[in-house]
């Protein structure tokens, strides 16, 4: 009987695996972009549409994001000219939220803040820049096991909006009044129903997938790796 | 009047319980040399071994490389992925994460091993139990690779859909403690497979020297 029941359990416990494949193989995606600032290349005659869902201190988003910005020209030229690629980033809290890093929150305000301005990709690249200087060229912050990033002040963000050239007295206004909290908020919470998983995790038309595999090599292994991720996207049909 | 039952101290509990697993890991052991040393059985090993070390790096971050795999994407750039699946098995020794990766597929092959046995010899039973404790354990492990948070891992998915996206924050424990149960699930099949393996063993040597006496006697 007891050996029944473990086949049994055995079985079960394989079925579901399966059936959570293919439930999650059909969920919808909301194609409306959350924030036309955070979004590149050409909505109204775009062939594809690719979504990176994303936390500014998740370290495997953010190598992806650093493998596309070290090959920015053939990312142009290639994906978002020659194969009419959308580009939208939808920036979550998520690793706030689930007590992996205070600063997530404070980043992704900041991040909504910039796109207010209509300087979400200064402030962005600003951010990852300063974050692979100051810690993940130092092997902090780089995966889960390696010394975590400690919670940083709020000059440090001040610091990235100035340096990407944003209006200072706007977006210490939108900081200090927390005037994003509430966007920032209801998209992860969307994010987190959505995808039932963690970050970065990635639409790519039809093609879905979360993780990136990388090695902080953007120039190399990541990027072939974002390429094939980016091909995979193309060869799909919405 | 029944007899009144004694309870024995904890301490001695513990020992006895200590001296139970410790004899029957070293008949366990006894019984992995033995097969080791057959030849048939220690390719059966290795290519079990290679075999698990691929699926579990394969799918060590999330189902990432499935989905590559089920893409749109020319063959030849989904042979560079499985390409890279294979190098990663390799390289992956390098950490921590790649030789749990190692010790949990050693595992499952000494189970491969061990249950193949087992069968070949009519042990039913034992095929039936080591099967089915040992395929609990090897789910639980493929489950709990990966970083739940980093959106890499099979578990997240599960979790959110049985108990709603808050379940997230708790993924990482979870993980934590199914590696541990698959460690200990797949251990403790090997030592109970391995010890009803050393009695077939122990028999079948101490039946062989009146076989060859009795055939000798018969010439």
């Amino acid at each position: 009987m007891q050996k029944a029941i473990r086949i049994i359990a055995v079985c079960v416990a394989i079925g579901f695996l399966a059936a959570l494949l293919i439930f999650n193989a059909t969920k919808p995606v909301d194609y409306t972009p959350w924030e036309m600032a955070m979004t590149k290349g050409d909505k109204e005659n775009a062939k594809h549409h690719f979504i990176m869902y994303t936390d500014i201190f998740c370290p495997y988003c953010d190598k992806f994001s650093n493998a596309l910005r070290a090959n920015a020209e053939e990312f142009q030229k290639t994906y978002l000219e020659d194969n009419n690629v959308f580009f939208e980033i939808r920036i979550t809290d998520i690793n706030y939220t689930y007590g992996h890093s205070n600063n997530s929150r404070p980043a992704g305000e900041g991040a909504y803040c910039a796109a207010a301005q209509d300087k979400f990709w200064e402030y962005y690249d600003t951010m990852l820049d300063k974050l692979y200087k100051d810690y993940h060229s130092r092997g902090i912050g780089v995966s889960k096991d390696s010394e975590h990033i400690p919670d940083l002040p709020a000059g440090y963000f001040t610091d990235v909006a100035e340096k990407g050239g944003l209006d200072m007295d706007k977006f210490n206004s939108c900081m200090d009044n927390d005037e994003m909290i509430e966007k920032l908020d209801a998209n992860t919470n969307r994010a987190a129903t959505a995808l039932q998983t963690g970050v970065p995790y990635f639409i790519f038309d039809k093609y879905k997938t979360s993780g990136f595999l990388g090695e902080w090599d953007a120039e190399g292994y990541d990027w072939e790796q974002a390429k094939i991720m980016l091909d995979a996207g193309l060869a799909s049909k919405r | 009047m029944g007899k009144r039952k004694v309870k024995k101290p904890l301490s001695k509990r513990f020992r006895d319980i200590g001296e139970y697993l410790y004899d029957r890991t070293r008949y366990a052991l006894v019984t992995i040399h033995e097969l080791l040393s057959r030849p048939k059985y220690l390719a059966c090993f290795f290519v079990t071994l290679l075999i698990f070390l691929f699926v579990l790096n394969f799918f060590k971050d999330g189902d990432g490389n499935w989905q590559l795999i089920c893409s749109g994407l020319p063959l030849e750039r989904k042979f560079v992925v499985l390409g890279r699946v294979c190098i990663s098995v390799f390289t992956s020794l390098a950490t921590w994460y790649g030789l749990s990766i190692l010790l949990m597929s050693t595992l499952q092959a000494l189970v491969i091993i061990l249950l193949i046995f087992a069968w070949r010899h009519r042990q039913k039973d034992s095929v039936l139990d080591g099967a089915s404790t040992g395929g609990i354990g090897a789910i639980f492990g493929f489950i709990a690779l990966g970083c739940p948070s980093c959106g890499v891992g099979l578990l997240t998915p599960i979790l959110t859909t049985l108990a709603g996206a808050g379940a997230m924050a708790m993924a990482e424990t979870i993980s934590g403690i199914f590696t541990i149960l698959a460690f200990l699930l797949l251990f403790f099949t090997v030592i109970r497979l391995g010890y009803i393996n050393f009695v077939t063993i122990s028999s079948e040597k101490a039946t062989k020297p009146k076989k060859e006496e009795k055939d000798a006697k018969s010439h």
